[in-house]
């Protein structure tokens, strides 16, 4: 399986379609919109990359997904944000103990995870804002090991919640019981099909039943196993920023590969390459 | 003689000028991308539990105050203690021994650093760039020898300073030098400290201390150094043999200041015209060229008392010199 | 005669009291800005090894090379609140080389062996990657070469290691050789107590 880079959508300026100084996470839509959160502001790209439309968030944003019913969740440092499809504010949860800094958020039936990075965790909230119970802090670490900063996860067509844990160069397999299931991945410097350096993967994203899309640092690139970790294909490298770290990676319905470049500040789609 | 200098202080200042225009003339380097890097990312103790305390990062000090004050206390006892021995004690045998003391503590344990020669930059760096300071030790290290030579000549040349000592033990057979080539390569002293004030007072970037850099002998202090380090030095040891103290006459950038001072000292080596022989023993004696037409010149003398020894008439009341 | 003489005198001491006093007012300035010692520092924020932004370039090792005593002062420090405290450390082993059997790297990146690799917290005796490790470099082995800095330096590691100056190694010479052979002019002159402060997480290049 090989990708080509179809597009670049935003990058560094003052332009409303760009971004000042940072550019933190990317989701997407049932749309095919891309969602994107950076300085203190969400933009919302149509598929062909231009900017539809953007809000300001209270505090920067860390995290973004969009729920079945078009709702916007903002994960920032402390709480999260609801805006509904136009921007406006529905709702905001800030809980002292258990949120910190938001870096992923994703949904599962009638629940929100949210991952919290200070503390380690996901998460788990009934959709009125209610905690059911953390996922992944069961374990002699108490926690995922992620001395990036980031902790980033998400949830598969059965339900499963595959979390990055870069401390332990794998992705995790959970229940939303917090049973630990399995896991892919190892450590290799060398091998492609391994993870290299002190902790990666940064980012994951999972999409049906068989496909993990991760991103890495510290020659970043982003890769795409099946469930059970044999890798398909390394969809990009050398077109990152070499200093890049956190990549939020994204899967539209198309197939299409989103990455978003934390240094240059745009975002980079692929697609799969036809040709063999 | 004043026809020289000024053709030499007027390069000097042409140069001052080229250098001071090419320094302007040098930009900073242009902006670079901001990297953002998120907080707190290392684990906490309380993460890290089971009693995890983290460990402080050693922060060795340097060397304690009290110990530098020592070290300007022992400068002045030293120079003290030369002025004695050379005016009052008139002992050859005695200068020779604080010249050895003097060479071992400043020379080889303290390793020829803090210096009165290299202070000359810091000092006129200081003076010359307001968000430079230096420290009260080196502000003393630089005007105590000069205070002394204000009064009673070049007693910090006499024995006190290891530059000198090192010299000043190897002197073998020191041939007189010719007295216009002495008084021109003189002069290089205040070249030298045109060029070392100049380099000094620049911007960090470019600055340069050259008087620390082209120290002959501070290889032999720390008695070790890169190979072309310790040639220089040792030649200038080898030329030191037959040529008394090259580097002190010729070279000495702070011997320049202490010798304009001298000229003011009323106190120093005196050869009375009433009681002298005229034997001319003293100036043969001398491997400095200090005593000229049978007077001291006394910006020239560097306290090592040989004159004294020499003398026929010497006796410890006083004599002829 | 002898007036000429007295008014030699005179002038004599006219003269060395006005140079007493540019001494006196000189030294008085000199000394009423003095601020205490300073001490020659490595700016992580300026060091190749260690500054963001520097990226495929070679280690320096112009620190550990370019001082003209023959073994120079500089360090790495390693700055544990910063530590990632890794399974597998970037800066303590070379992680493009071999897998062995346990997982690990095969080989270390420390030339002379200077850093000791050793778990902290609630040890997992059955599972070695359960744990966290603190990484601490002897200062004895240590020759400031800047392999492991560069190892450490983001975005591969945290940037927790750092080259410093030790103040009981260092001659605290007027000039530093390596001061005026760093590229980046990364060494500098610091107040006794800033330089002592270990900052480690090199801070951004702007």
């Amino acid at each position: 399986m090989k990708y080509k880079q179809v597009q670049v959508i935003s990058g560094k300026g003052d332009a409303s379609d760009r971004f000042v100084q940072t550019l933190r996470s990317i989701a997407v839509d049932g749309r095919n919109r891309l969602y994107a959160v950076g300085d203190s502001e969400l933009k919302i790209f149509d598929p062909d990359g231009r900017v539809q439309r953007r809000w300001p968030t209270s505090k920067p944003g860390y995290a973004v997904a969009v729920a079945a019913d078009g709702s916007v969740y903002v994960g920032q440092a402390g709480q999260v944000e609801i805006f509904d499809g136009e921007g406006r504010l529905a709702d905001r949860w800030s809980d002292a103990e258990r949120l910190g800094r938001v870096t992923a958020i994703g949904f599962l039936g009638s629940s929100v995870l949210i991952g919290d990075a200070n503390d380690r965790a996901i998460r788990r909230y009934e959709t009125g804002g209610k905690f059911l119970n953390n996922i992944g802090k069961n374990n002699r670490m108490q926690g995922f090991l992620i001395p990036n900063g980031v902790l980033d996860f998400s949830v598969d067509a059965d339900g499963i919640i595959h979390a990055a844990n870069p401390g332990k160069h794998r992705v995790e397999r959970y229940t939303p019981e917090d049973h630990l299931l399995g896991h892919i991945g190892r450590f290799d410097g060398l091998d492609p099909s391994g993870f290299s350096g002190c902790c990666n993967p940064t980012n994951v994203t999972v999409v049906g039943r068989n496909r993990i899309y991760v991103t890495e640092k510290a020659e970043p690139r982003a890769k795409v196993y099946d469930f059970q970790g044999k890798l398909l294909s390394v969809i990009a490298t050398v077109v990152f920023d070499p200093n890049c770290k956190n990549m939020d990676i994204a899967v539209d319905t198309r197939g299409r590969v989103y990455v978003a470049d934390t240094v240059r500040l745009e975002i980079l789609a692929f697609e799969e390459d036809a040709q063999p | 003689m004043k026809s020289i200098k000024l053709t030499w202080r007027s390069v000097v200042v042409l140069l001052a000028l080229v250098l001071l225009g090419l320094t302007l003339a040098s930009k900073a380097p242009g902006q670079a991308m901001h990297y953002e890097r998120p907080v707190e990312t290392a684990p906490q103790p309380e993460a890290i539990g089971g009693g995890y305390v983290t460990p402080e990062v050693q922060k060795p000090q340097p060397r304690q105050y009290w110990l530098q004050v020592l070290d300007v206390v022992l400068l002045a006892a030293a120079m003290g203690i030369s002025v004695w021995l050379v005016l009052s004690q008139r002992s050859r045998k005695w200068v020779l021994a604080l010249t050895v003391a003097c060479l071992a503590y400043f020379g080889f344990y303290r390793e020829g650093c803090i210096c009165p020669i290299g202070s000359i930059q810091n000092v006129a760096l200081a003076l010359a760039d307001p968000g430079y300071s230096i420290p009260i030790v080196v502000t003393a290290i630089f005007f105590l020898p000069l205070l002394v030579a204000l009064f009673f000549g070049r007693a910090f040349c006499g024995g006190v300073c290891p530059l000198g000592a090192i010299q000043e033990l190897v002197v073998l057979k020191p041939v007189q030098v010719p007295r216009r080539l002495d008084n021109a390569l003189g002069l290089l002293k205040y070249v030298y400290l045109a060029l070392a004030i100049l380099l000094a007072v620049k911007p960090a970037i470019s600055r340069d201390f050259v008087i620390c850099r082209f120290d002959p002998f501070v290889g032999f202090f720390r008695r070790e150094g890169f190979a072309h380090m310790m040639l220089f030095g040792g030649g200038f040891l080898v030329l030191g043999m037959f040529v008394g103290r090259p580097y002190c006459r010729y070279l000495c950038p702070y011997g320049g200041l202490l010798s304009w001072c001298t000229r003011l000292a009323k106190r120093g080596v005196t050869i009375t015209p009433s009681t002298e022989l005229d034997c001319g023993l003293c100036a043969e004696a001398c491997p400095y060229g200090a005593i000229e037409k049978m007077r001291a010149v006394r910006k020239e003398c560097f306290y090592c008392a040989r004159c004294y020894a020499a003398c026929p008439r010497e006796t410890k009341s006083g004599a002829a010199i | 005669m002898s007036e000429e003489i007295t008014r030699r005198d005179a002038l004599g001491k006219v003269v060395r009291g006005t140079v007493l006093l540019g001494f006196a007012g000189g030294a008085g300035y000199l000394v009423k800005k003095a601020n205490g010692q300073i001490v020659w520092q490595v700016d992580a924020a300026k060091c190749v090894n260690s500054r963001l932004g520097e990226v495929g370039a070679q280690v320096c090792t112009l620190c550990t090379s370019e001082c003209v005593v023959s073994q120079s002062a500089v360090r790495a420090v390693n700055n544990f609140s910063k530590c990632g405290r890794c399974y597998i450390c970037p800066a303590y082993y070379n992680i493009k080389s071999a897998v062995d059997e346990k997982g690990l790297p095969s080989e270390k990146l420390c030339p002379r062996d200077a850093i000791e690799r050793k778990p902290i917290g609630l040890i997992d005796p059955e599972d070695p990657a359960n744990n966290f490790y603190e990484y601490i470099i002897d200062e004895e082995k240590c020759d400031g070469c800047g392999i492991c800095v560069k190892g450490c330096k983001e975005p591969l590691g945290l940037g927790s290691i750092v080259l410093k100056v030790r103040y009981n190694l260092c001659v605290d010479c007027n000039r530093c050789a390596i001061a005026s052979a760093c590229p980046k002019d990364a060494i500098a002159q610091e107040q006794v107590k800033e330089a002592l402060e270990i900052e480690g997480a090199a801070k951004p290049v702007t």
